[in-house]
């Protein structure tokens, strides 16, 4: 009786936790308005995103077949763990949004120069990291 | 009173996951036939548990990392190693940003290795800008202090680079770089005690040195300086291929031991960047295969000097000469990303040719990982 008290209560207390903790803010990741974007970087630029975060790494692109411009959230650190430059093509799969005339896509997951960036899960949540400067070094084994 | 106490860390553990923006878990598995790195060829397997916990606060984030490392054939090197720290990332302006972090650090080895444990405290400060939308600048320094179990280890040091590197329209990107690092033994005079350990165990024939501070010992400190250059090239958008090049030299001090050791995963704090003068070439090919798997296949040669280390033969006696290594290594690496997790594999050779025949030694060592990553918070 006192055992299962025990496991209603923490249970309780992780759900109420989790509801808090995954209450959405501003605009967010929207998975109904995935689209995959082909194109051409042509600026790179720092800019506020959010309220109480980071400044975010804006790339706007050139789609390949449209022309059309597209300003792709990436993440904060990422300005500094990748070099991005103008001119160099870039595939973006990421959930669509509008905002003051502007088609702006947040990046879950980026193709560059031959390799795949995972910026976010499936459902859109974010998976850079506090730390991504230091830590990413020592990871996935020994190099010689 | 047990089940509480086993019901409340369940908790404690589940609790600290939700509160983190992050929590990831991997799972490492290694598998060589040369852990100690000399011709003393010994196999032995190592798996690693790594758990990684981040989370914001504003424009702060903390993050906290486990790893335990468990060698079956050598278990006394087994280790745990924790970090736990915060960075802060400032944009001057849109084409300008500034990092810092500070991480603090502890590795707790089992009683074998006890002198390796350590804590430590980095300091890392970097400034990245857009010269022009093809042209980048950076520069990092970074501030690091060690104290080891055997103080003779314990050091600070502080390295600072800068990078230029600009991209043309023929998908040619060159980088260019040059380093200063300063390292400090804070006492590596500070005992003349030998702790000899016979060879009969994990080294095979020859004595280990390494626990052997040099009676002959000038200065405290090692400076170096590097020059840096890379050419990457784009072939297509699934095909990159890069070559670079690396000369180092110490511009004052010396290694303060009798030897000098790596081993296979653990570090090991008689070697580290600082050890020796130099230069290295590699060459890299990148390339994204059907189902979005990543390959990568490497080669780098290297010819390392080591300052004030003396080359021996098998019986322990002086050479006469300054250790030097030539080595060369091919590697393959094959990596799949999932959206919540990923897995990957990888393979190097090495053929390590030194003047000391202790470290005249050849190795294949195999690497497999999973690591599943957990989001948590809002989607922003």
């Amino acid at each position: 009786m006192r055992k299962s008290r025990y496991v209603i209560l923490l249970l309780s207390l992780v759900i109420l936790q989790a509801a808090v903790l995954g209450q959405e803010t501003d605009h967010y990741y929207n998975v109904d308005t995935e689209k995959k974007v082909r194109g051409t970087i042509q600026m790179i630029v720092m800019e506020p995103r959010y309220k109480d975060s980071s400044p975010f790494l804006i790339v706007i692109l050139e789609e390949r077949k449209t022309k059309e411009m597209f300003n792709v959230e990436i993440s904060p650190v990422r300005f500094f763990s990748q070099d991005f430059h103008k001119g160099e093509e870039l595939e973006v799969v990421g959930s669509i949004y509008s905002l003051d005339g502007q088609k702006n896509i947040i990046a879950r997951q980026i193709r560059y120069r031959g390799e795949i960036f995972m910026l976010r899960d499936k459902h859109g949540f974010p998976a850079w990291r506090g730390g991504e400067m230091t830590q990413k070094k020592k990871r996935k084994g020994k190099r010689f | 009173m047990r089940r509480l106490v086993v019901y409340f860390s369940a908790f404690l553990v589940v609790n600290a996951a939700l509160i983190a923006n992050t929590f990831s878990l991997s799972f490492y598995q290694n598998m060589t036939d040369n852990v100690f790195q000399n011709r003393y060829s010994e196999r032995d397997q190592l798996s690693s548990l790594n758990f990684y916990l981040d989370k914001d606060f504003s424009k702060v984030s903390i993050f906290t990392e486990g790893n335990y490392a468990y060698l079956y054939d050598n278990p006394g090197l087994s280790y745990y190693f924790h970090d736990a720290g915060l960075d802060y990332l400032h944009a001057l302006n849109e084409k300008t940003a500034f990092y810092f972090s500070v991480v603090g650090q502890g590795a707790f080895y089992r009683s074998d290795y006890s002198d390796f444990n350590y804590l430590s405290l980095h300091f890392l400060g970097a400034f990245k800008t857009y010269l022009s939308q093809t042209s980048i600048l950076k520069s990092n320094y970074a501030f690091e202090y060690k104290g080891y179990s055997y103080s003779l280890f314990d050091f600070i040091s502080h390295f600072l680079d800068v990078s230029f590197d600009t991209y043309f329209q023929t998908k040619t990107t060159i980088k260019a770089e040059v380093s200063w690092g300063y390292k400090y033994y804070l006492h590596p005079d500070a005992s003349q005690e030998a702790v000899i350990e016979e060879g009969q165990g994990y080294r095979g024939g020859r004595d280990s040195y390494i626990y052997i501070p040099r009676t002959v010992y000038e200065g405290k400190a090692i400076q170096i300086f590097s020059a840096n250059g890379l050419i990457a090239q784009g072939l297509g958008g699934k095909i990159g291929l890069s070559l670079s090049g690396m000369k180092q030299w110490t511009l004052s001090g010396e290694n303060p031991f009798t030897s000098v050791e790596e081993f296979y995963v653990v570090e090991n704090p008689s070697y580290d960047s600082f050890s020796w003068e130099g230069y290295q070439v590699s060459s890299q090919l990148t390339i994204l295969v059907p189902w979005n798997i990543e390959l990568k296949m490497g080669y780098t040669r290297s010819e390392k000097e080591f300052p004030g280390i003396e080359s021996m033969d098998l019986e322990g006696n002086p050479l006469g000469v300054t250790r030097q290594d030539t080595r060369d290594v091919f590697e393959a690496r094959v990596e799949k990303d999932f959206s919540s997790f990923s897995l990957f594999l990888s393979y190097f050779y090495v053929n390590n040719r030194s003047n000391d025949p202790f470290f005249d030694w050849q190795g294949n060592f195999f690497s497999a990982g999973l690591e599943w990553n957990v989001f948590f918070g809002g989607k922003k």
